[in-house]
């Protein structure tokens, strides 16, 4: 014992020691740092030719409008990629220390609402930025987010990313009697509707949804209310109660397929039959056909549509149609904004400017990729242009942009993210029937406090 | 007891400056966090001890310090036992077994691939409907209904403590084996003539003359060990499901540092940790140094 | 005793083929995906390979320069495995042999500090870089290695059972320096130990991670695993393909190093026992 605590004495000394003069060279360090900026600002030109510009970001998305901004003005720009799993662990001790960050990055809805009231971001509403004018140009949700708890802008969207319903046309002309997404839309648009689809469905052999978290979206969009107000109280709505309900009541009248989001048979069952709650047969075997069920729909925001399902599918192309749920919801989206402490910032900004307010610019990346963008000039002019042969020549651009529109501002908060997946872990246990509604619910609450000490719970 | 030289201190200089320089500012800031509340920037605000009280009485805590000591023991009697065998194969001078480099690199390879691919791997292998595993065992007529692996808590701890040994048996061996290297072969031959059977010369040889060498894998494999947690968030949620059987120590800490910044929260658990583990390294050198004695006792008899 | 002993030994080599089995069957997974395409890698696994090596190599090299990362990362780990290696060496050896004061306090302390878990000292760690002007460059990655605390304990323990003291005494006797023992009589003996550690020290590093990912901004400098993160980022994770094999490639020439040098252990372990 007399060992161990001269040993912590001992740490403690050579500690102390250690720290004061790695504060003094700090310091030191600091003073340098000062002096270069001033320099480089000093020495800095209109004209951007031979100038680097440091962006990173999560996905190669941006690859394409670095070459038309390297293109237009003659700068280099180095982009970095880092997996969106250590994307936050990359950029933290770089933007809190201010050595090798970036002049630009973007942040994945996950992250935003915490990064906006960090003053990592240049804050756009003042000068020169002055995006505020900017505001009646944009889808207002989108726009919101960006806001720091102040209402200042602190990054930008060029994209708008509502979700809907994908379903099968096939099996709703067979099933339902029509394929036509207004009317799908209207058997789908309250929970009870949508259960008496379901119904439909499974007496012919199909699911309605992939799993139970398929409604997640649904029910936290239905009442929208923050996860968290401004007394710092967990704010549980009716809506969010139902959703342990709803999932259960899909789950034992059998109106999922067992295929949980991301797992082999979620994506399986995008193309086709899969084995149903009993997978380990062959599945093109025909003595496994009673086994075999098909998929009727999945929740799915715009970027569903490129970056998932088409990816997968093969047999079903065409077969597609995209239609509203019980309530208008969004899902991800990426913000950009300029790095605070940044020594390029015009230039960054031009960089921002394009990906956000280039109306020649946003035309050809809509046009190129498909990309519903949030930027509302340019998306008036093009929107009526658009036949997607997946959906079978729907105009899924027009259906995302009024959903877009009628998405609630200002109710996302930085908590969302985590207490969003606490809670659906809850959810799936009751569903599993390990626990009870009022277990499940008792065992969330103590969850978030022990996530979120600050918060108050019900 | 031998006279002092200071000599020593030149060969472990280089050691210790460069151990201090890169090791200790970081350690130390994490132990000043303990005392703070702190979200991983910004100033941390002064907490005192409110931090350790919380975690004494934290039921997630105890239960990631009961999931992980399940599954490190698991883990660590299979690899050891599996290691030990092979030790005791490859040592036997009378079946004078064959091929021990291939044999090493081929048992070696799990632990070549990065835990990121490991888990990639074993998702897909684990699936309840689509996973080889299943499918493997109602071929074989083993099990009649799919297991859903993941989702009970019995078997995701033992699917998790089995990745693992396939993962490190390997490499125990490997250092047993070095350790075996490092004994004359005279004590064997001398063993062979004086007709002592297989089990015999393991137990009474390679054994005692093996401690040192134990002590090495048993401090650090309950280091290791204790500080599991890329395989349990990889595998399931990343939150320990199925019902919280898979939230180990640093898991928990992780979350609390990454998931829901609390930072002076994480800095606790991770010195709670510390403490653990030096109570029971301690525990592991006092048993260890107490059998020694006794073997050396009954040497002399 | 004679027919006793064979069907024996053809149960322990069956035993340790299926051992090898079970501990090969990903590695080769991984091959044969790195030469087929995304499709044929979801519809399930064969063992038999694919036809598009070619196709998912151009596709990986259109993204991220690999062969440059493999640079980086042969630099880095082999700078490691040899600092590492040798003071490991020289800390056991004088914590082993000499009798100073402190001695055992150091040790425990040394101990001690591998302990704790090192998941929240990347943010200090990072810090002390950018203090020393140490960012972006390798030095971070490589010279910390010179401490490492568990090939320090490893090699010690090694020393414990094969080390005696009359060998020193007569190196002594002769008037050899204290390095110059070192040098030609421990560290000989050490080799089996240093070696053994070394395999893990390299694939440790070539391994690592997080510390490159956060410690490197320069493109050129990227090591391997964070040119796949880089690939995992990009429009390549669709081509599972050519993922595989640039898992392949950063894996197989390491690989093949291990069989090379594990045969090197078995010669030096060899050497260690006339000694001894």
């Amino acid at each position: 014992m007399k060992k161990v605590l001269s040993m912590f004495l001992l740490i403690l000394l050579v500690g102390v020691i250690a720290g004061c003069s790695d504060d003094s060279s700090t310091s030191d360090n600091g003073n340098n740092t000062d002096n270069n900026t001033n320099t480089e600002e000093n020495n800095e030109e209109k004209d951007y030719s031979g100038e680097v510009l440091k962006v990173w970001s999560f996905t190669d998305e941006l690859e394409d409008p670095i070459t038309t901004f390297e293109e237009r003005n003659g700068s280099t720009v180095e982009l970095t990629i880092v997996p969106i799993a250590d994307y936050p662990t990359k950029l933290r001790p770089a933007l809190e220390s201010g050595v090798g960050a970036p002049d630009v990055f973007t942040g994945e809805i996950a992250f935003l609402k915490e990064w906006t009231d960090r003053g990592y971001w240049e804050n756009l509403s003042a000068d020169p930025y002055n995006v505020d004018e900017w505001e009646d140009d944009y889808v207002p949700y989108v726009f919101d987010l960006g806001k720091d708890s102040e209402g200042n802008v602190r990054a930008l969207s060029w994209q708008t990313t509502p979700g809907g319903i994908f379903y099968r046309r096939s099996i709703a002309e067979e099933v339902l009697g029509t394929d036509d997404p207004a009317e799908v839309g209207e058997m789908m648009s309250s929970w009870d509707k949508m259960f008496e689809t379901g119904d439909k469905l499974k007496e012919a052999g199909y699911r309605l949804f992939p799993d139970e978290g398929a409604i997640r979206w649904f029910s936290k969009s239905e009442d929208p209310q923050p996860w968290v107000n401004e007394d710092n109280e967990l704010v549980m709505t009716e809506a969010k109660l139902n959703y342990f309900d709803h999932a259960k009541t899909l789950r034992e009248k059998d109106y999922t397929a067992f295929a949980p989001e991301w797992s082999p048979s979620w994506f399986a069952a995008m193309d086709g039959p899969v084995a149903y709650n009993g997978g380990w047969d062959e599945v093109d075997s025909e003595a496994s056909k009673d086994n075999q069920t098909e998929v009727f729909s999945y929740a799915l925001p715009t970027w569903g549509l490129h970056s998932v399902l088409k990816p997968n599918v093969e047999e079903t192309n065409g077969d597609w149609a995209v239609t509203s749920g019980p309530a208008p919801y969004f899902w991800g989206g990426t913000w950009v904004g300029i790095y605070s402490g940044s020594e390029n910032k015009d230039l960054a900004w031009e960089f921002v400017k394009m990906m956000t307010h280039d109306e020649e610019f946003l035309t050809d990346w809509a046009l190129e990729t498909g990309d519903v963008l949030s930027y509302l000039p340019v998306t008036d002019e093009i929107k009526g242009d658009f036949s997607e042969p997946f959906l079978d020549g729907q105009n899924n651009y027009e259906f995302f942009l009024e959903e877009s529109k009628k998405i609630e501002p200002g109710i996302v908060t930085k908590y969302d993210q985590q207490i969003d997946t606490l809670l659906g872990s809850k959810v799936i246990d009751y569903v599993d029937g390990k626990v009870t509604k009022e277990e499940a619910l008792e065992e969330f609450y103590k969850a978030v406090k022990n996530a979120y000490p600050e918060i108050k719970t019900p | 007891m031998k006279k002092l030289d200071y000599k020593g201190y030149y060969f472990i200089a280089p050691f210790f400056a460069i151990f201090l320089t890169f090791n200790l500012y970081p350690v130390l800031l994490t132990f000043y966090y303990t005392f703070t509340h702190y979200e991983g920037y910004g100033e941390p605000q002064f907490l005192g001890l409110d931090n350790y009280v919380r975690i004494l009485t934290d039921s997630y805590f105890l239960e990631a310090f009961i999931n992980t000591w399940q599954i490190w023991g698991l883990n660590f009697a299979l690899q050891l036992g599996i290691a030990l065998f092979l030790a005791a194969l490859f040592s036997d001078l009378r079946i004078n077994i064959k091929g021990l480099g291939f044999f090493r690199a081929i048992f070696y390879l799990p632990n070549l691939i990065t835990i990121s691919s490991v888990a990639i791997l074993f998702n897909i292998m684990l699936d309840w409907h689509y996973g080889s595993v299943n499918q493997f065992l109602l071929k074989l007529g083993i099990i009649s209904e799919p297991i859903n692996w993941l989702n009970q808590p019995f078997t995701a701890q033992a699917s998790v403590a089995l990745i693992l040994t396939w993962m490190w048996f390997g490499y125990t061996f490997i250092v047993l084996m070095a350790g075996v290297a490092g004994i004359s072969k005279e004590y064997y031959e001398a063993a062979l003539i004086d007709g002592a059977n297989r089990w015999q010369t393991f137990i009474y040889i390679t054994l005692p003359l093996l401690k040192p060498i134990m002590l090495y894998i048993m401090i650090t494999s309950l280091i290791g060990g204790l500080q599991l947690f890329d395989l349990p968030m990889l595998l399931t949620d990343g939150l320990g499901s199925p019902d919280g059987s898979l939230n180990t120590m640093v898991l928990y800490l992780y979350n609390q540092a990454f998931r829901y910044g609390n930072y002076g929260y994480a800095a606790t658990i991770a010195y709670m940790l510390f403490l653990i583990t030096v109570i029971f390294s301690g525990i592991t050198f006092k048993s260890m140094y107490r059998e020694a004695k006794v073997t050396k006792k009954r040497g002399n008899k | 005793m004679q027919n006793k002993r064979r069907p024996t030994k053809t149960i322990i080599y069956l035993l340790l083929i299926l051992l090898a089995i079970i501990s090969s069957v990903p590695f080769y997974m991984m091959i044969i995906n790195a030469t087929r395409d995304t499709k044929d890698i979801i519809t399930g696994f064969t063992f038999v390979p694919g036809s598009s090596l070619i196709d998912n190599y151009n596709t990986m090299m259109g993204y991220v320069n690999i062969w440059n990362g493999f640079k980086n990362s042969l630099i880095v780990a082999v700078s490691v495995t040899v600092l590492s290696g040798y003071f490991s060496a020289l800390t056991a050896f004088g914590f082993a042999v000499y009798n100073f004061k402190g001695k055992n306090q150091l040790f425990l302390f040394m101990l001690l500090m591998m302990m704790v878990p090192g998941q929240l000292g990347l943010i200090g760690f990072y810090e002390l870089n950018k203090t020393l002007g140490l960012l972006d460059t390798f030095i971070p990655l490589i010279v910390p290695t010179i401490a490492s605390p568990f090939v320090v304990f490893f090699v010690r323990q090694y020393l414990a059972t094969t080390l005696h003291s009359s060998l020193l005494e007569a190196a002594r006797m002769d008037g050899a320096s204290e390095m110059k023992i070192f040098h030609t009589i421990a560290f000989p003996i050490m080799m089996p130990a240093v070696a053994t550690m070394s395999i893990f020290t390299f694939i440790g590093s070539w391994n690592n991670y997080i510390l490159p990912l956060v410690i490197l901004f320069s493109p050129e400098k990227y090591t391997l695993p964070v040119l796949m993160g880089f690939l995992k980022g990009s429009q390549v994770a669709q081509n599972l393909g050519s993922m595989y094999l640039g898992i392949a490639i950063s894996v197989v020439p390491i690989m093949i190093a291990f069989l090379f040098f594990s045969k090197y252990i078995i010669t030096s372990i060899g050497a260690g026992s006339v000694k001894g």
